[in-house]
């Protein structure tokens, strides 16, 4: 008995697509979830992006009149506030900025944590001093830190999109959900329970969030001449969370671009120095001689 | 190791070391002198890769250790200092995460290069396994490395991984205890996570020597299976091998330098970027993409001892792949029937890896069976069968000859070659 | 198999003539870009060890209130990690420092080594004379002196006149940070940069605002 080489391997295959058929029927049901967050065109995408400075100080300025109430944003230092690829703000504003928080310090010498202005090299205050004080203020909700919220929220695209998005270097998921949830607040569907201190979010997962509409049209003022609408609000504050989430974007594209160039030069250096190399070995004389097969013996 | 060394030291001081510690000549032959088939394809690159991804990873992780903290309430804060404070920390740590992945990437197409061309075959059956150990260790290093940044995936992870265990009767639970440290995942695990990461890539290192020694104990395979016969057969070491796995190495590179630099959280679960919060499961867990394979295998059967016994005996039975592979043809390039098979092989693993990442509800978990399915036919079933009724192709007399024959179906039928 | 250097003979650089040359330029610039390769990869290996972001910033001048420090008296306070000694002199500890018995003593008596700002460099090393400010880091190995501010005959050493003493190695220093001659100390201790934001509170870190920037790496040693 013998195997004839291409009948067997072809109900093999049909099994294989039948399976990866079933797989993906089941696409729709997850879909449902959540709508995909619209994806908006960003500064900061792509191999040459880097961030909007007006933009990110637009988005500090929500961030510090809107969302500090109720969200910490822990790892950010008012240092960074001044630091290249950020904000663009200058020592001395990052000062004054730092200034005018609060922070605890301590202890004194009566062994006393106190208040005092901040200064640049303390991190954003945070608007509860733990876990349990912001539940209780909050009605047992706890907002998360801010710190890294851009690079911790995404959606599942799926087959195929996660393959084409590694070509399209999409990495905006954050801020475009962020963004989504901001502008997202709609009145809930006909039939859909709310549960008790939920708001309906089209972007949210199982589309009920704790936290009531943060933004409205006009409420947070520009001086730039921006328009003051929700949809702006939230691209700037999705572009400012993002900077908060990866403070170091600017300095890695242009790094990289620098890398880059190197290893396409040095690469096809090596392709020249291997094709050299190889050369006589691909055009060897003795080897193309005809010759028996006695001659392979030992 | 030695033999293939014409080796002769020229200096004065070369000379008096020579006779006390040989190290130059054992360089001299293992890498500048031993003879490598001529045919090698790109395909046999990865080995280099590897060597230079394991390189990367040691040296990127050594550096990091300076600056992290393996403690629950500082390793996700530190890991963040990382990123923004420390000087090209972000570089670092993203090489480093990266890297992970690159590593396993590589690793994956060496493992398919070797079923591809059978090169664990006799004589490599030593060098086979080692491989399938370097894998295992790679394995276990790589899961302790993705719990120290302590996020969400971090914690989660750490805690299924290790319940694993649990599923052996009477001593699991004694056994997970011990892992842990504790009643659950915590600072105890964390704590020797991060030794035990910091501890087993130079276990690998020293595996690796272990693999090349074995290596050069018995000789490249090549793409026709066919063992070296004369020097015409073969070339130096250096600078033939070495000027192309480093011509692919940069090319290799670009493709890491793409996603460090521009894609750097393409492959990392977003959830990690969420601290570890022990009383809260994130809603969809899944481990790196390099798991998903095995980790559909252990969503596929419904019973959690069979469950756990799979996923291992996934991994371990490529190390009886000598033995479960009957047929004495190595490369599959002459062995069509195979071919086929072993593609479908292929396939079923990225399909497997597809299915880990999805829910697994209704019809992911019917076609992640009939995936395990085939993945355990393949090697317990197909593999030892076909090798007694396929036809195989005529195989070439020589490297040479296949050189020379550039694929052209001429030349005469020779029996299956072990030589 | 032994001869299995005969097809890479073939190959080496000399065969060939114009052929030759350009193989040679070609292996040269390939080897040289790779170097320059390596070179920069070092680059962020090594830089990561300094200090970074967060402690450079954690390094911010500090200010002290010095009207509360009684006379004869000394506050340590931390500034960029390092302890910086306040001593408010007495009258009888400021006349100490002129005597010719202990200027004779001393290694460097009028300061020239580049050891403080400009603007402390005069015989009482401060910008006002009853206030000391210095880094309180023995010159010799970096143990943190003693403060013996009073004369006496037994401690820490026979015949002290006041002033340091550091408990390593033996080093002496007057009370300015003036270091002995004959003692393994080579400097006398720095004086970091500070200023007087009002009469009573200085500030260390800041120059004086009428001085010109000076920076504290200028010294010769820490």
């Amino acid at each position: 008995m013998k195997f004839h080489r291409m009948k067997f391997p072809r109900g093999i295959l049909a099994l294989a697509v039948a399976a990866a058929l079933t797989a993906f029927g089941s696409f729709a049901v997850r879909a449902q979830e959540a709508d995909a967050p619209p994806r908006l065109s960003w500064s900061f995408a792509g191999p040459f992006g880097i961030y909007d400075p007006a933009q990110l100080q637009r988005g500090f300025k929500i961030y510090r009149e809107v969302c500090s109430n109720c969200h910490s944003l822990k790892l950010v230092s008012f240092r960074n506030l001044a630091d290249p690829g950020g904000p663009g703000f200058t020592e001395a504003q990052a000062a004054a900025i730092a200034a005018s928080f609060q922070v605890t310090a301590g202890p004194n010498d009566q062994g006393q944590m106190y208040q005092r202005p901040g200064q640049i090299a303390d991190y954003f205050p945070p608007p509860f001093p733990n876990e349990q004080a912001a539940r209780a203020a909050l009605g047992g909700k706890l907002p998360p830190d801010m710190s890294t919220l851009a690079k911790a929220r995404s959606y599942e695209w799926g087959f195929p999109w996660f393959i084409l998005d590694a070509f399209r270097m999409y990495q905006e998921d954050g801020p475009d959900y962020i963004h989504a949830i901001i502008t997202g607040y709609t009145d809930p569907p006909p039939g859909f329970v709310l549960p008790p201190g939920g708001q309906y979010n089209k972007y949210f997962p199982g589309h009920a969030i704790g936290m009531p509409k943060p933004l409205s049209d006009g409420q947070v003022q520009y001086t730039d001449g921006t328009p003051m609408t929700v949809d702006q609000y939230g691209r700037d504050v999705a572009a400012f969370l993002m900077w908060a989430a990866e403070p170091t974007l600017d300095a890695r594209k242009r790094l990289g671009f620098q890398v880059m160039i190197f290893l396409i030069v040095f690469t096809g250096l090596l392709y020249f120095t291997k094709k050299r190399v190889w050369h006589d070995v691909l055009h060897d004389a003795e080897l193309q001689r005809p010759r028996a097969p006695t001659e392979y013996q030992h | 190791m030695s033999g293939y060394s014409t080796y002769k030291p020229q200096s004065p001081f070369m000379q008096w070391l020579e006779r006390r510690l040989p190290i130059a000549s054992l360089i001299h032959s293992s890498f500048i002198a031993y003879p490598t088939p001529r045919n090698l394809n790109y395909w046999w690159t990865f080995g280099g890769i590897l060597t230079f991804m394991l390189g990367v990873q040691i040296v990127t992780g050594v550096v990091l250790a300076m600056h992290y903290t393996p403690q629950v309430d500082f390793a996700f804060d530190s890991v963040e200092s990382i990123m923004r404070d420390v000087n090209y920390g972000w570089l670092l740590r993203y090489i480093h995460a990266n890297g992970a992945s690159f590593f396993f990437l590589a690793v994956y197409i060496h493992i398919a290069r070797g079923m591809y061309y059978g090169s664990y075959k006799e004589p490599r059956e030593v060098l086979w396994i080692l491989g399938v150990i370097l894998y295992l260790l790679m394995v276990v290093t790589g899961f302790m490395g993705y719990v120290l940044p302590w996020g969400q995936m971090s914690f989660w992870a750490a805690t299924v991984i290790t319940n694993l265990f649990s599923a052996l009767p009477g001593i699991g639970d004694p056994i997970v205890t011990w892992l842990w440290g504790g009643y659950a995942v915590g600072n105890p695990t964390l704590n020797r996570f991060y030794s035990l990461h910091y501890l087993l890539p130079f276990i690998i290192a020293g595996v690796v020597v272990l693999h090349i020694w074995a290596l050069h104990v018995v000789g490249q395979n090549n793409p026709t299976g066919v063992e070296p016969k004369t020097e015409k057969d073969t070339v130096a070491f250096t600078p033939y091998a070495t000027v192309k796995d480093a011509f692919f190495i940069g090319l290799f590179c670009i493709l890491f330098a793409y996603f460090i630099f521009y894609i750097p959280n393409y492959l990392q679960h977003s959830d990690n970027y969420i601290p570890a919060n022990p009383g809260q499961t994130p809603t969809h867990i899944v481990p790196e993409w390099y798991y998903l394979p095995f980790y559909a295998i252990l969503r596929a059967i419904p019973n959690k001892l069979a469950g756990v016994i799979a996923l291992g005996l996934a991994i371990i039975s490529l190390a009886f792949l000598p033995w479960l592979d009957t047929s004495r043809v190595r490369s599959a390039n002459y062995r069509p029937a195979y071919r086929v098979f072993l593609l479908v092989f292929f396939a079923a693993v990225i399909g497997l890896g597809y299915l880990g990442s999805q829910e697994p509800t209704g019809g992911y978990v019917i076609a992640a069976r009939i995936l395990t399915l085939y993945y355990f036919g393949f090697l317990y079933v197909i593999l030892p069968l076909l090798g007694l009724f396929e036809t195989t192709k005529p195989l070439p007399n020589s490297i040479s000859e296949s050189v020379l024959r550039e694929g052209s179906p001429a030349g005469a039928s020779a029996p299956a070659s072990g030589a | 198999m032994t001869d299995i250097t005969s097809t890479s003979a073939k190959g080496g650089p000399a065969s060939g003539h114009g052929e030759g040359t350009r193989r040679d330029f070609l292996y040269i610039a390939t080897a040289m870009v790779g170097a320059v390769g390596a070179a920069a990869t070092l680059v962020p290996l090594v830089d990561q060890m300094n200090p970074d972001a967060s402690t450079l910033a954690a390094g911010g001048p500090v200010d002290l209130d010095v009207s509360k420090i009684e006379e004869g008296g000394q506050v340590v306070v931390r500034w960029r990690q390092r302890p910086i000694f306040v001593f408010h002199r007495s009258k009888k500890t400021l006349d100490t420092m002129q005597s010719s018995q202990m200027i004779s003593l001393l290694s460097d008596p009028n300061s020239e080594v580049v050891q403080q700002p400009p603007y402390a460099t005069n015989w009482h090393r401060s910008i006002k004379p009853e206030y000391g400010v210095l880094v309180g880091i023995c010159t010799h190995l970096g143990c943190i002196p003693l403060f013996y501010p009073d004369a006496s005959a037994t401690t820490p050493v026979s015949n002290w006149l006041g002033g340091y003493f550091c408990p390593c190695h033996g080093s002496k220093y007057d009370p300015a940070g003036r270091v002995y001659s004959g003692v393994p100390a080579p400097y006398n201790l720095p004086v970091p940069p500070y200023r007087f934001v009002n009469d009573t509170t200085i500030r260390i870190g800041e120059n004086p605002a009428d001085s010109p920037a000076w920076d504290f790496s200028a010294i010769r040693q820490l």
